[in-house]
């Protein structure tokens, strides 16, 4: 057996050992999440109650509610646009539980709510742990398709 | 000047074209006048992108919004530097860049092979002219920096530059990318050239090497401001995310690194040939999947997602035929390939190379797959998955342990087979002092900072010491035979044996980087809603908020919070100096009607002290997010001293003749 042979079944070992050795890490609380569209998400939300999600959508216009006290904000999703003009659909209550919203967190902002579903009496809310937000879009409006005020690299 | 700029990059690309016919046609029938026309055609080509380039600055210093790119990208109101900087602040512009920086390395390469390498040079040109060529497609026909906006539309001011990317660092950070991004092309296009001709010797990388190095350079340091603009700007108190545009400039660095490190390989032992065709290609073709990954809109990134689907499309089709082409040529030299020598035992630095190659594949795949994996689940299963960054943390984390290992082990393990007697000179000092740092630290701090960071200390402990010991005995052994005075005999070795020395001081940069990484074992965050007169805690900080007050107003306005910074053992705070008063800014963008939030960082060599202005809240109390993330500096000296290196391997050498001695 050449040494080539010899160094390949090692590092296999090695990187079988690995992969093993990581998955024990993933479950032990660091497993992905499921990403989807709002009208996805409520499609499914039977399915993804208790499952660590990240939804995107839009911040409905007026639903922002800073509970300084209480330290959290509550506010409500939809799955299109506000300012679009489009039917606002079901939207979605969020309960996120810090302070900390982004700079670009408010109404109409396009939003990924990262937690999951909890069933409130019969109620869903999300309960989000983390908060991202995009540039609203009425900037893109102005320009190409390609030309957003987003960051390229 | 922007018809001239507009004509220019039509012209560009119809050189371009002919220069391709010209290149294929004498390396087919190795001619050398056509040769020469195929470089004219490169020199032209370069000319003709400079110009644009000339006008689009020219139009965006002029605030010409007459122009779509101007006006989307550039205002009045912004400094003069940062409409300049807008350049590439945008999809049209940058891909302007990315063209005119691949003419200039063509336009280099010409100038350096003028009398040598003539029988690859057309093909260099052939392959180079055609990456060129779709970059100037798309700046002609899908995304013109020159388009203007209609008669109708016209406005007197423009859209302005996104408030994040208004930052010194963004200045320089996209810049340095395709700096790195486009200098891979040149071995690439070295390496087709090899294989279209059946020169498969070293000449291929050994004419590059500089360049390579150079772009390789540029690159790390790209990456690490980007890692610093993060930190300075967006305002999440890290500096690295593994976030997909982050993941796109990772790869080709990954790759790229293992090509520099194996070329030196078949440089010396004229094995692995064949792989280094497959890394060089690898590494160009991830430079470009980057590209497209960051524009297409592909895969969903926090920060990063234009939206335009033919495009993506055709930038794929471009990747597919750069890779299929070479690999290909790659497929028709094979047999051409074989080494010239055997790995004689895995105790030899061929191995320890080989092994590092294999862990940097490795941590490549463990990138690859979790930047891809929403667009691989929701290809299979239907519902995109995510992979955050824990995957990435734990994964790449422990490869990069072993990565740590061989960054020790590699340089100093003889080649071929090493003696176990060679072994123990080599190796016994800095295993000691290794396990000793690791001890030490689980003594002061217990286990609490986790397997990562006590290893990390451990073995950075080990390789720093493996570099100190082939310093001191370099050193001695020229003052003891020689005579010469400390600083004499190392400025030679720096001098004469550049690439060996001055790799050490880039390992040793990229030690301490990653032990000042290990300070995010100790990280701890509050958010904290606080009254001006109040205090709150964290660590053994104290911060006392005193006033918010509104900042003038210019471009933007806002308010800018007050708060004194003590030692939390300073008992009588309030009379005692504070450390610093810091000033985290809550701005409001007026123009792009953007808020942006500024955070103050007190930094010391120990620890940073990191605070944003959340909010102020309508009853007068502000909320504060406050990080204490301890060592940050040491990983922004890591990439200074990272720098060091980078530029005492590549400094011009005095003979010509560089790092001829070299054998790391």
């Amino acid at each position: 057996m050449s040494k080539g042979v010899q160094i390949a079944i090692g590092a296999a070992a090695i990187a079988a050992l690995l992969g093993w050795w990581g998955s024990t890490q993933m479950e032990a609380g660091l497993s992905f999440q499921y990403f989807q569209e709002l009208d996805q998400f409520q499609a499914n939300a039977g399915d993804m109650v208790g499952r660590s999600a990240r939804v995107h959508g839009y911040v409905a216009n007026s639903s922002i509610e800073r509970d300084v006290e209480g330290k959290r904000v509550l506010f409500s999703v939809q799955n299109d646009p506000p300012h679009g003009g489009g039917p606002v659909g079901q939207t979605l209550a969020v309960v996120y539980e810090s302070l900390e919203t982004p700079d670009l967190f408010q109404d109409g902002a396009e939003v990924v709510v990262e937690g999951q579903l909890v069933l409130n009496r019969g109620a869903r809310v999300f309960v989000a742990d983390n908060v991202l937000a995009k540039c609203p879009s009425k900037f893109e409006a102005q320009a190409g398709p390609a030309e957003k005020s987003s960051i390229e690299l | 000047m922007t018809d001239l700029g507009l004509y220019a990059l039509r012209l560009g690309l119809l050189i371009c074209a002919l220069g391709i016919g010209a290149g294929i046609f004498a390396g087919l029938a190795h001619r050398e006048d056509w040769t020469r026309v195929t470089e004219r055609a490169v020199i032209l080509v370069f000319a003709a992108t400079s110009l644009a380039m000339l006008a689009l600055f020219w139009a965006l210093g002029t605030n010409d919004f007459s122009l779509e790119y101007v006006a989307a990208h550039s205002a009045r109101t912004m400094p003069l530097h940062y409409r300049l900087g807008a350049l590439w602040g945008g999809q049209a512009g940058s891909l302007l860049l990315w063209g005119w920086m691949l003419t200039a390395y063509a336009a280099v390469a010409i100038a350096g092979n003028r009398t040598q390498n003539r029988k690859l040079m057309p093909w260099v040109c052939v392959a180079m002219l055609s990456n060129v060529a779709f970059f100037l497609y798309l700046v002609n026909f899908e995304t013109p920096p020159f388009a203007e906006v209609p008669h109708t539309n016209r406005l007197s001011d423009g859209n302005g530059l996104n408030p994040l990317l208004q930052h010194p660092v963004m200045m320089i950070h996209p810049v340095m990318l395709y700096t790195g991004f486009t200098g891979f092309a040149l071995p690439f296009s070295f390496a087709f050239a090899a294989l279209v001709t059946g020169e498969l010797g070293t000449t291929w990388f050994r004419t590059t090497r500089r360049w390579t190095l150079f772009a390789w350079s540029v690159l790390s340091v790209g990456i690490m401001l980007g890692g610093r603009w993060a930190y300075e700007v967006l305002g999440w108190g890290g500096y690295w995310a593994w976030d997909p545009v982050e993941n796109a400039s990772l790869m080709p660095w990954i790759a790229g690194t293992a090509y520099i490190h194996s070329v030196m390989i078949q440089e010396k032992r004229d094995m692995l040939k064949t792989w280094n065709l497959v890394l060089i290609g690898l590494t160009y073709g991830l430079c470009l999947f980057g590209t497209f990954l960051t524009r297409s809109g592909v895969v969903q990134s926090v920060h990063a997602f234009a939206n335009s689907d033919s495009f993506g499309r055709l930038f794929l089709f471009y990747v597919s035929i750069m890779l299929v082409a070479f690999i290909a040529a790659l497929l028709f030299r094979l047999p051409n390939l074989r080494s010239g020598n055997k790995l004689e035992s895995i105790l030899s630095r061929e191995a320890s190379f080989i092994i590092n190659n294999w862990i940097f594949m490795a941590i490549l795949f463990v990138v690859f797959v979790g930047t891809m994996f929403p667009v691989f689940t929701e290809a299979l299963g239907g519902v995109r998955r995510i992979l955050g960054p824990p995957y990435f943390n734990t994964f790449a984390g422990i490869l990069a342990l072993l990565l740590l290992v061989l960054t020790g082990v590699g340089p100093l393990i003889a080649w071929r087979k090493a003696s176990v007697a060679s072994l123990r000179r080599q190796f016994v000092v800095p295993a000691t002092v290794g396990a000793a740092t690791a001890i030490g630290v689980i003594v002061l701090f217990g286990f609490s900072p986790g397997y990562w960071a006590i290893s990390a200390w451990g073995l950075g402990a080990f390789v720093l010491t493996t570099i100190g010991q082939e310093y001191t005995r370099a050193i001695s052994a020229r003052t003891q035979r020689r005579g010469e005075s400390v600083g004499t005999a190392l400025a030679t070795l720096l001098r004469r044996n550049q690439r060996r020395y001055g790799g050490y001081i880039v390992h040793a940069g990229v030690v301490i980087l990653l032990l000042g990484i290990s300070g995010a074992a100790f990280n701890t965050e509050k958010l904290e809603n606080i009254r001006p007169g109040d205090s709150t805690t964290i660590s053994d900080f104290r911060l006392h908020y005193l006033t918010a007050d509104p900042i003038p107003a210019q471009h933007y306005g806002g308010a800018k919070a007050r708060l004194a910074l003590y030692r939390r053992g300073d008992r009588d705070g309030h009379s005692g100096t504070p450390l610093a008063v810091m000033t985290p800014e809550k701005r409001f963008y007026w123009l792009e009607q953007q808020p942006n939030s500024i955070p103050a960082i007190y930094s010391s060599w120990r620890e940073d002290l990191y605070v944003i202005l959340t909010q102020l809240e309508p009853d007068g109390s502000g909320t504060f997010k406050i990080y204490h993330n301890p060592l940050v500096n040491w990983g922004w000296s890591g990439g200074v001293i990272f720098v060091i290196g980078c530029l005492i391997v590549l400094w011009p050498h005095p003979t010509g003749e560089a790092g001829s001695e070299t054998s790391a």
